[in-house]
């Protein structure tokens, strides 16, 4: 299995053109935000001591979560190339179970996932630092962390049932596409929640997009929410709403609720995926 | 000693019959070959043997196990069509990665295996700079890893040049002198089928003839004696009633079953030929007897 595992990983890694494109979706909501809104969200929270010591956080957690769905999603497509290839026969000959070989692909996607966001937040982290003396609280790194893991599976759990429907290369990367492009939105990155039409932020909620930016923004935004609003506290509930901090149930969502929404996510995706798996897998094996 | 018997595989691919009512037996040593045209259902007959798809109806046993059975996985190994090895790893990482895959088998720079097909020059190279000889090697290399008793290949040799498709066979030829190794090919190489001690010659998915090399060529590939002679009466009055005669004018051609009744019959008529020709029946002649058509 970790032989299987390695080989994902150095044939992801070594293609550094892929790497880079898996991050593209990221790094455009990061520059578009930069270049476009960020003018924009400081004028409208003006009324607030130091806005960009809130919304440069509240970046880093929106992007992170877009990330996780673009890395994992192009970590899964070797699942597919092997597939397409025939490569999928020539491992399905070894001591290897079939079941081992599916689940070697999702160990090493989940694996990118978390690597490529730490990454991309060591990126934004020292973007700002530079920029806005952004500091990142030591305190968060090792929630930070632990989300950056527990994203990576949600999202490998969503791709994988997306790809249970996908048999070739020409749809995969156009389902690819779709989904960096909608991520940045479904995420509240290029608008806040609390700024799209209620129907616009129903749809979100029923996505894990949403609770996986809040519960970046939750923890890293986490003491200087308490230091902004200290003189405002009335403003506080307002503020967390619109920018989808909590994401507005019957309450805002704490970061525990978060946390459970999405291992919820993950489990419904995993068992629907178990359901489509039987269909695929004849198609897997007889693809040759 | 049987190795591997078949009995009845039938394959369907929805309403299309792409595999019908094959009855095979390997033995152990054997080089066997399926000769057939593109389509014929020649890799689907594989594709059933080693596993990768079940049959419609029909088992496939070897030592009592079927095909889906681990053991039997264990003791087969196939060399794909197509490239199955990843281009943007090297050599090695390609062979110690699929290594690691199997229970008991390790692997190093200095493996007999990898000596045997010469692959220490090119362990650090990427396997989709090789060329496509080097890169067949390594395929093959891959099949044994293992060390199957039985190894399947797909088409081993097509696209490759003279010269490469003479090494791997001398490879391959030293793996079953010295350890017995059994070999399954699929080709439409005739040369290529004329090596094997027993082929199976495949047309639209079915088995139309099995036999020896020698067999096949006695029964479907007779020699060809062209006579040319002014008394063309005269020779014909020296030929045995079964023999098919074709005449042209002063030209006659003769098929008949081996080259001691060429000559015999050329001697007896030596004073009224003025010219002769003379060829062997081959597997081009067979594939016409059978088929009706060349091969595509």
């Amino acid at each position: 299995m970790m032989a299987l595992v390695k080989r994902h990983l150095a044939l992801y890694f070594g293609n550094k053109s892929g790497v880079f494109f898996s991050l593209l979706g990221a790094l455009i909501a990061f520059v578009l935000y930069l270049v476009f809104l960020k003018h924009n969200m400081l004028a409208s929270w003006s009324q607030l001591a130091a806005p960009q010591k809130l919304l440069d956080p509240w970046l880093i957690g929106g992007t992170l979560a877009v990330t996780a769905v673009t890395t994992t999603a192009n970590g899964l497509n070797q699942m597919i190339v092997d597939r397409e290839s025939g490569t999928l026969a020539d491992l399905a000959l070894t001591d290897m179970s079939f079941i081992g070989i599916q689940f070697s692909y999702l160990v090493s996607t989940v694996i990118i996932g978390t690597l490529m966001q730490l990454v991309m937040f060591a990126a934004m982290v020292g973007y700002f630092s530079l920029t806005d003396q952004f500091v990142l609280s030591l305190a968060a790194i090792v929630p930070v962390m632990g989300i950056m893991l527990l994203s990576s599976i949600v999202w490998t759990t969503f791709n994988v049932l997306i790809l249970s429907f996908v048999t070739n290369l020409d749809s995969l990367g156009k389902i690819g596409t779709i989904l960096g492009t909608s991520a940045g939105f479904f995420a509240g990155v290029y608008l806040p929640i609390g700024a799209v039409p209620v129907a616009a932020q129903n749809l979100m909620k029923i996505t894990p997009f949403p609770y996986n930016a809040a519960i970046y923004r939750q923890i890293l935004m986490a003491d200087q929410l308490k230091t902004t609003f200290k003189q405002v506290p009335q403003l506080r509930h307002q503020f967390e709403q619109t920018l989808g901090i909590g994401i507005q149930l019957q309450h805002l969502t704490s970061w525990q609720a978060n946390t459970l929404i999405l291992a919820g996510f993950s489990v419904v995706f995993g068992a629907l995926t178990l359901v489509f798996a039987k269909s695929s897998r004849r198609k897997a094996i007889n693809k040759v | 000693m049987t190795l591997l018997t078949a009995t009845g595989i039938t394959k369907k691919f929805g309403t299309k019959t792409a595999v019908k009512q094959i009855d095979l037996t390997v033995q152990t040593g054997q080089l066997v070959a399926f000769l057939g045209p593109n389509g014929a259902g020649k890799s689907t007959t594989i594709n059933l043997l080693t596993g990768t798809i079940a049959p419609t109806a029909g088992t496939i046993k070897m030592a009592g196990l079927r095909p889906d059975n681990r053991q039997y996985q264990k003791q087969i190994g196939v060399v794909f069509q197509k490239s199955v090895l990843d281009n943007q790893l090297t050599v090695w990482q390609n062979l110690k990665s699929r290594a690691d895959m199997y229970q008991g088998v390790t692997l190093t720079p200095e493996s007999e295996l990898i000596t045997a097909f010469g692959l220490t020059s090119i362990l650090k190279q990427t396997y989709g700079t090789l060329s496509g000889g080097q890169r067949r090697r390594v395929d093959i290399a891959r099949a044994l890893i293992h060390q199957p008793k039985l190894l399947f290949l797909d088409e081993p040799s097509t696209g490759l040049d003279i010269q490469t498709r003479t090494v791997i066979w001398q490879t391959l030829n030293q793996l079953r002198q010295q350890q017995g190794l059994t070999i399954i090919l699929t080709t439409h190489y005739l040369e290529e089928a004329a090596e094997a001690d027993f082929v199976y010659v495949i047309d639209h998915g079915q088995i139309i003839a099995a036999d020896t090399v020698e067999q096949l060529q006695a029964t479907y590939a007779q020699s060809q004696l062209m006579i040319e002679t002014d008394y063309p009466e005269v020779v014909l009055a020296q030929l045995a009633p079964e023999w098919r005669v074709l005449q042209t004018n002063h030209q006659l051609q003769i098929a008949l079953p081996d080259d001691q009744q060429a000559i015999a019959l050329l001697t007896k008529v030596q004073s009224v030929i003025t010219h002769f020709k003379f060829r062997q029946g081959n597997m081009d002649d067979i594939f016409m007897a059978l088929t009706g058509k060349e091969i595509r």
